[in-house]
């Protein structure tokens, strides 16, 4: 059966476009395929004219050079979102391989289970001729009228290193097209036929080849034609995703640690504290194990972290903003509590001018190590980094915090210790009771 | 609170994921970026644990098409980014509005221009979200302020796609995507969820043929120039949105009918604008607030009717110049417009304060 409309072909004369159509007919007729599982996903450039040819499919004409990706979220969808088994033929011409060239790398990449026919006629026909990056050297197009002096992109080469499954290079002319297109879409992943074609418009004029040229053309690049790659060994893409990831209903998050609270605290009015230290010093944590606590003791809680972008050097900075009413703006611009667990911290929070801004009666904790840097009397010092290893001095100051303000109970730390902490309780745990006895 | 409370710290991005999967997403493409990239990762762990897809694509333009063609086969998709990856995706952004793909990208809003300060705090691509669309077409942009919010205006992102047909942006900003918050999460609002229906999605692959293309076309989706139809297309695509601005119009109002100024925010500088609205009400100033949930289609009826005789409204914004403030010059004409700007940090209610 023949799925191809009745219809004059939309191309030039003696454009390869049209052939590939035809070829592309037979192999669907082959496969015995039906239409309304079929879905023709086409590129911009004269080869996005063949949509209204197969008007028993599905077509999607797509934006240029996207056609794959476009296609590869349709089949992923299908196959694991819905019953699967869509076929899924791209059709792109060199134009849309090389703007959309990493499209087809990570679908090679992922073994995406679909089908792209390249039309490569070697230059842009629907705009005037010009090269792309699959025009070979000495090739002339309207923008290299000498002949192109680069080498083409070899994408046999290109699929190789995309570890792709299926690669076969043909000329448009060839017999055995339908039957590669076929073998091509029933190939179990990502299948690449490139199909060598001539421009009629402007690639035969301006280089005056004759039908014998396309063969010449890809020997003088050392291209040979055939079924080049052709792998057993990998698994199409939807196959190893549900292997690792099986439809199941998802396990509802843990219970809450509601029965923990609520605990007493003694805050009548919005209260900002600021927390810094050095990276990995886990000063998110003592900030989070604050805000845990104060909802555990029935308050509202914003908490902000601020860090380089290297994430594991320089300072890690944490702003924690309690309040017993609901909490509008969430920035803190004097802080009421500013604990200091090594320099780092404290150039952060200088640089910032957390210090400069503080109310009058706000408090500041550093470690003793850090006492000297600011003037007398200004800071609590305590032996924060001594008492404790240096990636629990910060909740250290935290609990030190609450011991001498009498803000929230210790038990709420504990318990918010124990909802967050996961196997690392106890350790915080011991943090907590350190770091109030120094604050007693 | 109540004793069955379920109340947890969530940031804005992870209670986006919630409302995605209230909403009922079952894809997911993202490339990572700061400070959308909570999300990506949170929904790739919720997705892959119930076996459903989150995809890691190459580039953001990848993601969204990734979304798209899902999309298109009849599966609701999300895709998160930041501006610099906005900008890759807005040709593939305005394919799917011309096909009518429905789809939600939520676009964390961070300093720029251009790479700009990826942990800095902005709300600098209002318009860059709004007018992404060569021809004047009406992107709905919602503007979350709250975890709480970013969970609701999650769902009603993809409800509206699902209802237009189109593509929805979900416009947060770092201090509202990347702060951790206290949220119940046994008391989410109930915000009911619509599907593909009236008349029935057809997705490529089914039983309906279908004919998709970005070029202009007829009704029955073929490339057509110099056709009538496809200009009349063109204007369903805009004439489907507008319909709906009404119910599309979602605002938090806390309204004086006295008041001689209305203060106008949205995002995380609507949370400072109430407070200083409520310090204004203290001092025995008469004051309005409306924070603005829906950024387009514009809610002008909806303003208007809250802006009532007020003279003066001044809108806060955290970019240089008032973005949606030159937006609202249009929308209440008569009406004094005052902007509070900032560049690189949170206004402060301080700020807004001095500007009643």
């Amino acid at each position: 059966m023949s799925f191809l409309a009745q219809r004059p072909m939309p191309y030039c004369r003696g454009c390869g476009h049209g052939l590939v159509a035809r070829r592309l007919d037979e192999a669907l007729g082959r496969l015995g395929l039906d239409p309304k599982r079929v879905v023709l996903t086409t590129d911009i450039g004269c080869v996005g004219l063949v949509d209204p040819l197969f008007p028993a499919l599905h077509t999607v004409h797509t934006i240029h050079g996207r056609s794959t990706a476009v296609a590869a979220g349709a089949v992923l969808a299908d196959a694991l979102c819905a019953e699967g088994g869509l076929t899924n033929v791209v059709m792109l011409g060199d134009g849309g391989a090389t703007i959309g060239l990493l499209h087809l790398t990570q679908a090679a990449l992922m073994n995406v289970d679909l089908t792209v026919l390249l039309h490569n006629n070697m230059l842009y026909g629907m705009t005037g001729g010009q090269h792309s990056a699959l025009t070979p050297e000495g090739f002339r197009t309207s923008t290299t009228l000498a002949g192109n002096w680069l080498p083409a992109l070899d994408l046999e080469q290109v699929l190789r290193g995309c570890h792709g499954g299926f690669y076969a290079r043909q000329l448009a002319t060839d017999r055995e097209l339908a039957g590669v297109i076929a073998e091509a879409i029933a190939y179990p992943g990502f299948a690449l036929v490139e199909i060598l074609e001539l421009c009629t418009g402007f690639g035969v004029p301006l280089n005056a080849l004759d039908g014998k040229a396309l063969r010449a053309a890809a020997a003088a690049e050392g291209r040979a034609l055939g079924v080049r790659i052709r792998r057993t060994d990998r698994h199409p893409y939807h196959a190893l995703y549900r292997e690792r990831f099986p439809v199941r209903a998802e396990a509802p998050p843990p219970a809450p640690a509601a029965p923990a609270g609520p605990f007493a605290h003694r805050l009548a009015r919005p209260l900002g504290v600021v927390v810094a230290g050095s990276a990995g010093e886990r000063v998110q944590t003592a900030a989070a194990v604050l805000a845990q606590a104060a909802v555990l003791s029935g308050l509202h809680c914003v908490q902000k972290n601020d860090y380089p972008v290297t994430v594991g050097s320089g300072f890690s900075l944490s702003e924690v903003k309690l309040a017993p009413a609901p909490i509008l703006y969430t920035g803190i611009d004097a802080p009421d509590a500013v604990l200091l667990v090594s320099a780092d911290g404290l150039r952060e929070v200088r640089g910032r001018g957390d210090l400069d801004r503080q109310a009058p009666d706000g408090v500041v904790i550093v470690d003793e190590s850090l006492a000297g840097e600011l003037p007398p009397g200004r800071a609590l010092a305590a032996p924060l980094r001594r008492a404790l290893p240096a990636d629990a001095a910060a909740l250290g100051a935290v609990a030190l915090l609450v011991a001498r303000t009498g803000l929230l109970a210790r038990e709420a730390l504990l318990a918010a210790v124990d909802a967050i902490g996961g196997k690392d309780a106890g350790a915080l745990r011991a943090a907590v009771e350190t770091g109030a006895a120094l604050g007693a | 609170m109540t004793a069955r409370a379920d109340i947890r710290l969530r940031s804005g991005n992870q209670m986006v994921v919630e409302g995605a999967l209230r909403a009922g997403c079952r894809f997911f493409s993202g490339y990572p970026i700061t400070p959308a990239s909570e999300i990506y990762r949170e929904m790739t762990q919720r997705l892959q644990a119930r076996g459903d897809v989150a995809v890691g694509a190459p580039d953001e333009i990848s993601a969204l098409c990734y979304c798209i063609g899902a999309s298109q086969r009849g599966v609701k998709a999300l895709t998160a980014t930041s501006g610099p990856g906005w900008a890759l995706m807005i040709e593939a952004f305005q394919y799917a509005l011309m096909t009518e793909t429905p789809l939600v990208v939520a676009l964390v809003q961070r300093l720029g221009p251009s790479t700009g300060g990826a942990t800095q705090s902005a709300q600098g691509d209002v318009l860059l979200a709004e007018c992404a669309v060569s021809g004047g077409y009406t992107v709905p942009v919602f503007a979350p302020s709250t975890p709480g919010e970013c969970f609701a205006l999650t769902v009603q992102a993809f409800n509206w796609a699902e209802a237009l047909r189109t593509p929805v942006v979900l416009l947060s900003d770092k201090d509202v995507a990347m702060t951790y918050e206290a949220v119940d999460l046994g008391a989410l609002p109930d915000v009911p969820v619509w599907t593909r229906q009236s008349p029935p999605f057809a997705p490529v692959g089914g039983p309906r043929k279908v004919t998709l293309t970005g070029s202009a076309h007829n009704k029955d989706g073929w490339l057509r120039k110099n056709d009538p139809e496809t200009l009349d297309v063109l204007r369903q695509l805009e004439a489907k949105v507008a319909a709906r601005a009404a119910e599309l119009a979602l605002l938090t109002e806390d309204l004086d009918a006295g008041a001689g100024t209305v203060v106008v925010s949205y995002g995380v500088t609507a949370r400072a604008a109430r407070e200083a609205v409520r310090a204004a009400r203290a001092a025995g100033r008469r004051v309005s607030f409306v924070g603005l949930q829906t950024l387009f289609p514009v809610p002008a009826d909806a303003l208007r009717a809250a802006v009532g005789g007020a003279r003066r409204v001044v809108v806060a914004e955290e970019n240089l110049g008032g973005l949606y403030r030159r937006v609202l010059a249009g929308a209440l004409p008569g009406v004094e417009l005052c902007g509070v700007n900032k560049l690189g940090g949170m206004i402060r209610p301080a700020e807004i304060l001095e500007a009643l």
